[in-house]
């Protein structure tokens, strides 16, 4: 089929210019990785502790915030250290806990620990946490007091009695039961949504300014000179059609199977993501193929490709999440549904994060379907025009 | 025109093609048979690359038929156009790409494949002299192999009919020889070609026939002798000068014995009966009008003198 002579010779000519490999390939695998490492998934809180001098009672504390899941403890040796660590961000935030803090709650003194935190809205979770923990103990030593107090007993005796007591007893617990629907990113792997919205990001960059290679071959009359060989006006449009279409799937195959392997992304269902992306890249093609045909100098296509790419991605959620966009502003979010990116990652949330099928994302996959027909059919009319206006 | 018949391979008749108001060809016909190079001389804007655009099929035609190789060629044919070999103005290559790999893509579009393609592109390489540069890339031709390479890319499918449009522009004398010299051995080959061209001395060098284009209408057609037989026993003069050469030229047409008198890209061109008889008072109106004249030199007619005999304008206007 010539049909395909023409597709593989776009490839060809965007696999020499070794620019290309980069932008096209290495550049949307690097920023997944960037992205990912940057602002995907759960991170462990970063909490100093100074617990010099604090006795006993100071370590012991010390070692239930070290047990606190989701958090990672370093050992400061004085306030002044741990503070400038808080300042500087290195830490979320940070416990002193006193010299003489075991010595003064054996005397039955009172004795405060410090927490030092940024005036950021983590911290106060942070703060409820470690409270929690700071009430755990202290519950543990108001009953090795009373013991003291009205049985006579040793401190540490009743200490560890009521600890052992403490870890016997069946407590008050609280049951979980999750409601409505997860937020985007509580429920995705580190890499996940920055895979997909990069992915529908670089494949529609890569399609409008790829438009250029189609304006140069009219430039040079290749396109034209194609029309003089014994093939239809059909395969020569089909083919440049073909031909950008290969190159976002070729693209695609290359960003999805590197983020797989190296990553571990979930792609959700693999038919549905074939579908979402297939559809994608036609509607990226047929406006690669628009723009080709429309504008008249490549430099054009390049800049304008670059802009369109980027303004559609960032409008499509691409670069704000749509679930963000939409707590923000419901209109931008409605008008994000005007391009394709969005209904594309709207598409890909519903398989990951709530593990749909072909048949849950129907109508994402019948509007990317639409706006493909669109443009492929403005692209083939305003390109078989440019190539016969004579 | 010739009469249709055995060893014909291009017969066209009665092109019409208009763009809105302007009519860009009107009429034009002509026959081309096997063996035979047919030149389509004119000046540009004449109509020759929109003429063969409908020859070639890449243009619908308002009106017209063209029959290649006993088939008709439209802009939607297939298989007529596998008859045809089209070497643009443009050097229409991809200049990212090396030369074998410009031909091979080519080739496949003519349908060709595999050992036949890679014989058949080495054959071609040779032919215009660029097998030790076939993996080069074309962007790093000079502008003469380029041109080269173009034509080339023409002969794969080995046509019946080659068809060129201004194939030396932007060339080097040295380039547009070898170019000249290709193309006059296609024909000895029993190939068809249809070579569009405004330079004279090409027409005259290369073409067994002529037909002179000029505002979309094919105004003559003959061999050279048949065209020139046109002028008639008159003198050609032609002088290089600088001024006011158009007002020079209007004042010499309206001289008796002067058939035609037109400024050119250098001077002035005047068609006369008898120069021995003109010369001097052509020399006296000219001068007078302030025009320097540089050179004087007179000679019988040829191409360019027949030209100006049926258009009354210079061909390199």
């Amino acid at each position: 089929m010539r049909l395909f002579v023409i597709a593989g010779n776009s490839i060809r000519r965007l696999l020499r210019d070794r620019t290309n490999i980069f932008f096209v390939f290495l550049m949307p695998l690097l920023l997944i990785l960037v992205l990912g490492s940057a602002f995907g998934g759960a991170f462990d809180s970063r909490v100093g502790v100074v617990d010099v001098g604090s006795g006993e009672l100071g370590e012991d504390l010390s070692r239930r915030i070290r047990g606190i899941s989701g958090v990672v403890t370093t050992a400061y040796d004085d306030r002044d250290a741990l503070v400038l660590a808080v300042e500087r961000g290195e830490l979320e935030a940070g416990v002193l806990i006193p010299r003489g803090f075991d010595q003064a709650l054996r005397d039955g003194e009172e004795a405060t620990v410090d927490f030092v935190a940024r005036p950021e809205a983590s911290a106060q979770a942070l703060r409820n946490t470690v409270d929690a923990v700071v009430t755990e103990q202290g519950a543990i030593l108001r009953a090795a007091t009373f013991a003291r107090e009205s049985a006579g007993s040793d401190f540490a005796e009743a200490l560890r009695m009521a600890e052992e007591l403490a870890a016997e007893t069946q407590g008050l617990t609280i049951e979980q039961q999750a409601v409505g629907e997860p937020s985007a990113f509580q429920e995705m792997g580190r890499f996940d949504l920055g895979a997909y919205s990069q992915l529908l990001l670089f494949v529609f960059i890569t399609s409008t300014t790829g438009s250029a290679a189609l304006i140069e071959s009219r430039q040079l009359g290749v396109s034209t000179r194609m029309l003089s060989t014994p093939i239809s006006m059909g395969t020569v449009l089909g083919g440049e059609l073909l031909g950008r279409v290969a190159v976002a799937v070729f693209q695609g195959i290359i960003i999805i199977s590197g983020t797989s392997l190296m990553f571990g992304v979930n792609w959700g269902d693999p038919i549905g993501a074939a579908a979402i992306f297939l559809l994608f890249a036609l509607g990226a093609g047929g406006v690669g193929m628009l723009m080709g045909a429309v504008f008249k100098r490549y430099q054009q296509a390049e800049g304008v490709g670059v802009m369109i790419g980027i303004g559609m991605g960032a409008l499509g959620g691409a670069m704000v999440p749509l679930s963000i966009m939409r707590m923000f502003s419901p209109t931008l979010y409605q008008v994000a549904h005007a391009t394709p990116h969005a209904w594309g990652i709207s598409a890909f949330e519903q398989l990951v994060l709530y593990g749909g099928t072909v048949s849950d994302i129907l109508p994402q996959l019948a509007v990317l379907a639409g706006f493909a027909a669109v443009v492929i059919a403005l692209g083939t009319w305003r390109l078989r025009i440019a190539l016969t206006r004579g | 025109m010739r009469e249709s018949g055995k060893g014909l391979v291009l017969d066209c008749r009665g092109l019409r093609k208009s763009f809105g108001q302007l009519v860009a060809v009107d009429g034009v016909g002509f026959q081309i048979a096997e063996g035979e190079t047919y030149g389509l001389l004119g000046p540009n804007g004449a109509g020759k690359t929109t003429s063969i655009s409908m020859i070639c099929g890449l243009l619908a035609r308002d009106a017209g038929e063209v029959i290649v190789d006993g088939k008709p060629l439209t802009s939607r044919s297939v298989d007529a156009k596998r008859s045809v070999g089209y070497v643009p103005q443009d050097i229409a290559i991809y200049p990212d790409l090396t030369a074998r790999e410009n031909l091979t893509f080519f080739g496949r579009l003519y349908g060709i494949g595999g050992s036949e393609l890679k014989a058949r592109v080495d054959e071609i390489l040779g032919i215009i002299g660029l097998a030790d540069r076939a993996n080069d890339r074309s962007e790093e031709f000079s502008g003469g192999m380029k041109r080269r390479l173009n034509i080339g890319i023409g002969l794969l499918h080995a046509p019946r009919l080659l068809v060129l449009d201004e194939p030396t522009v932007g060339v080097d004398p040295q380039s547009r020889n070898a170019i000249l010299e290709s193309v006059a051995s296609l024909s000895t080959e029993g190939m068809a070609v249809l070579y569009t061209t405004h330079y004279m001395e090409e027409a005259e060098r290369l073409c067994d026939r002529i037909g002179i284009i000029d505002h979309g209408r094919l105004v003559a057609e003959g061999t050279r002798r048949e065209l020139v037989e046109l002028v008639g026993k008159h003198d050609r003069i032609r002088m290089r000068a600088s001024g006011a050469i158009e007002d020079a030229a209007a004042a010499v047409h309206g001289l008796d014995g002067v058939r035609k008198a037109a400024a050119s890209a250098d001077g002035i061109d005047v068609i006369a009966d008898r120069a021995a008889d003109s010369l001097a008072e052509i020399l006296g109106i000219i001068t007078a009008s302030g025009v320097a004249v540089a050179s004087v030199d007179v000679d019988e007619p040829d191409l360019e003198s027949v030209f100006l005999h049926l258009t009354g304008r210079a061909l390199r206007d």
